[in-house]
């Protein structure tokens, strides 16, 4: 054992290097962030001027980020849901070693490595109301009509932004899902043959339990991806039609960039970290996810 | 109730054969014990039972019935695994009960069998935990109770009781032949403990390198392994076995080596010559003046009821079971008798035993 500045039972050394960076990059301008919140800019005089719990109470009592939440819950709960049982559907299928299913499991990485905004650029030109080859097909199962296209839509707008979430997403979760199916003992599965279970009775009392904390991760990781998703609403809708896809992140968006309100911005994004941590945290007692 | 019926069953891993041309028919709601070395296909033979693993090669029938393309769901058996392959998330509780439940049977039903079967087992206060919070001993009885409380055509127990200590053990074999008796479910039963093999079994299949030696009784067994393999197996402590040849001079037939001379019933005379190995259990020989088998003590181990008087005897280990009061120091030469009759003797180059041509014994 060396010792010196750099030995082993000297652990701050070694962290010394993460620290700072945590500092400089995340601790920094969460602290300024919470600054911002208590601050707002003025276009005349171009300066940052204090002003107490403004922001906050504004915040409170803006209908329309009561909207955007109310959206962003939405399609949070819908495109999660979605994603968790389909997920897991294909991963039970492709959970297989005949030939083929290794090949099946890498095409999944697939849509995992196209950027999000061009994954929305793909899924507007698939939703066209003129071209689009799922307009056409919907039109043609009387599902749709010409007046009313879909993301130009109030009421199915939301939808077809979910739609490519899902797409991009699900095989995330597949992948995931799939580690964990794969790496299940076989014992149990033996026992239960015998013991005359049927495929359901042994998913529900077997594999869901066995793969409850995978599951759990899994949630976490896209639930917080979900809830501050932005790309998508950005490049198809920009929140329209109306404010039918106004979502939390979109709104702090534009608050701040817009409307060149630092501090409002500041405040929904903070307002956005508190509900994603509360969520979260309340999610990992209730799930028992232990880190 | 069913019979089982091995015909010709091989099995692959890849090219590795592991179970060769096997055939036996085990009878309804007999109790066999499968007995053989580590690895010789044992645990496979109750798997491809079960359906657990495929059949490469012959059938499997269960009361008549190829089972070959049956799912193990529908075969109706129940098997207590080596690795006991608990549900690992499940309480004992449940564990026991999930077949039940599976089967749709009342939660009275339930509740009392596998109350029942724990307290059998002396599980009734590890109930409520899960299998990663008990002994080994203690998971192994909970795959035990899984088993129990099944009422299946067949059972397969591969080592039930292999982790339990001597007393439990012996409580457990109690259990497991009353409640075979009362089920008169046929029972195939790995074991590799020599005392469960001759108390519990209707019959004994001792099996090598994936194919079987010799099937029969316990006393089959014992008193007329087929050969000097099974002789070696059966029996505790091991048989003594000496090389020699068998020389026969007229009227008096003899096994002789360069240190033992010992008479032969007369009907090996015609085997004279005959290159044998000579096995002596260490049960069959008698403390005696005029004894044919001369050894020099090197140990002399008190087992309790007895003592296990170990001796060279022409250079290769002899083991003599000797009442205990019997006086012995290490270097002492000790002479001990054994009557011809149970005198086991097997060809040297085929292992196979020679019988005599008159008793057939
Ligand atoms: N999945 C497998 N792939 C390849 N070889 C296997 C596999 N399972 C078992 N074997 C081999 O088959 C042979 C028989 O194995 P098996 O488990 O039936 O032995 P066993 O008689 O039950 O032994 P033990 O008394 O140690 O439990 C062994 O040589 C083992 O290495
Ligand atoms: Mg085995």
């Amino acid at each position: 054992m060396r010792v010196g500045v750099l030995s082993w039972d000297r652990p701050w050394i070694w962290l010394l290097p993460l620290t700072a960076m945590l500092v400089a990059f995340t601790i920094m301008p969460l602290l300024y962030n919470i600054w911002l919140s208590f601050h707002e800019y003025h276009t005349f005089s171009r300066e940052l001027r204090w002003v107490g719990g403004a922001n906050w109470a504004q915040l409170v009592a803006d209908a329309r980020m009561w909207e955007a939440l109310g959206i962003t819950l939405f399609y949070f709960a819908v495109t999660l849901t979605v994603q968790v049982i389909l997920g897991m559907a294909i991963a039970l299928l492709l959970d297989d070693d005949e030939i083929g299913f290794g090949f099946l499991r890498t095409l999944l990485t697939l849509t995992l490595v196209v950027p999000p905004a061009i994954a929305g650029m793909m899924f507007l030109l698939i939703e066209d109301p003129e071209f689009g080859v799922l307009t056409y097909v919907l039109e043609q199962l009387g599902l749709l009509d010409k007046t009313t296209p879909i993301l130009a839509t109030a009421s199915t707008a939301i939808w077809g932004v979910m739609l490519v979430d899902i797409w991009q997403w699900t095989p995330f979760m597949v992948l995931i899902f799939l580690a964990g199916l794969r790496s299940l003992p076989p014992e149990p599965y033996e026992a239960a043959m015998l013991d005359g279970a049927s495929a359901f009775t042994v998913f529900r009392r077997i594999t869901l339990p066995l793969m409850q904390k995978v599951i759990a991760v899994a949630v976490l990781i896209r639930g917080i991806d979900i809830f501050r998703m932005f790309d998508y609403v950005f490049v198809m809708t920009s929140g329209g039609p109306g404010t039918s896809t106004y979502t939390l992140s979109l709104y702090s968006w534009q608050q701040t960039f817009s409307f060149i309100k630092w501090g409002y911005g500041a405040t929904l994004s903070l307002f956005t970290l508190l509900i994603i941590l509360i969520v979260a945290n309340l999610f990992i007692w209730v799930a028992k996810v232990r880190w | 109730m069913a019979n089982v019926e091995y015909r010709s069953v091989g099995k692959n891993f890849g090219t590795v054969r592991v179970l060769n041309e096997l055939s036996l028919d085990i009878g309804e709601g007999e109790f066999v014990v499968l007995l053989g070395s580590s690895g010789c296909g044992k645990s496979t033979l109750l798997r491809m039972t079960a359906g657990l693993e495929t059949i490469s090669s012959g059938e499997i029938a269960i009361d008549g019935k190829v089972v070959n393309g049956v799912h193990p769901r529908d075969r109706n058996i129940a098997m207590v695994f080596q690795n006991y392959a608990l549900y690992p998330t499940m309480k004992v509780r449940e564990n026991i009960a999930f077949s039940l439940e599976v089967a749709g049977k009342s939660r009275d039903e339930v509740n009392a069998k596998v109350e029942e079967a724990a307290r059998v087992l002396s599980l009734t206060d590890y109930l409520d935990r899960k299998p990663s919070e008990l002994s080994g001993g203690q998971r192994q009885r909970v795959a035990m109770g899984r088993a129990m409380v099944r009422d299946a055509k067949v059972f397969l127990f591969d080592e039930p009781l292999s982790n339990l200590d001597a007393k439990l053990r012996a409580h457990m074999r109690v259990e497991i032949r009353q409640l075979h008796d009362r089920l008169k479910a046929t029972t195939i039963y790995v074991t590799h403990d020599q005392i469960e093999a001759m108390t519990m079994a209707d019959k004994i299949v001792l099996m090598q390198g994936g194919g079987i030696v010799q099937v029969g009784t316990p006393d089959d067994l014992y008193d007329r392994p087929a050969t000097r393999y099974v002789a070696e197996f059966i029996g505790s402590p091991q048989i003594n076995c000496q090389e020699g040849e068998i020389v026969s001079d007229g009227a008096d037939v003899h096994f002789k080596n360069s240190e033992v001379s010992l008479p032969l019933p007369a009907g090996y005379a015609a085997h004279g010559g005959t290159k044998v190995t000579c096995g002596i259990r260490p049960n069959d020989v008698q403390l005696s003046e005029e004894g044919a088998i001369v050894g020099r003590l090197k140990i002399a181990e008190k087992t309790g009821a007895d003592k296990q008087m170990h001796l060279d005897v022409n250079g290769s280990e002899f083991v003599a079971v000797t009442p205990r009061s019997t006086e012995g120091v290490p270097g002492d030469d000790m002479r001990f008798a054994v009557d011809p009759g149970k005198v086991h003797i097997f060809d040297q180059s085929s292992g196979h035993r020679i019988t005599t041509t008159l008793s057939g014994a």
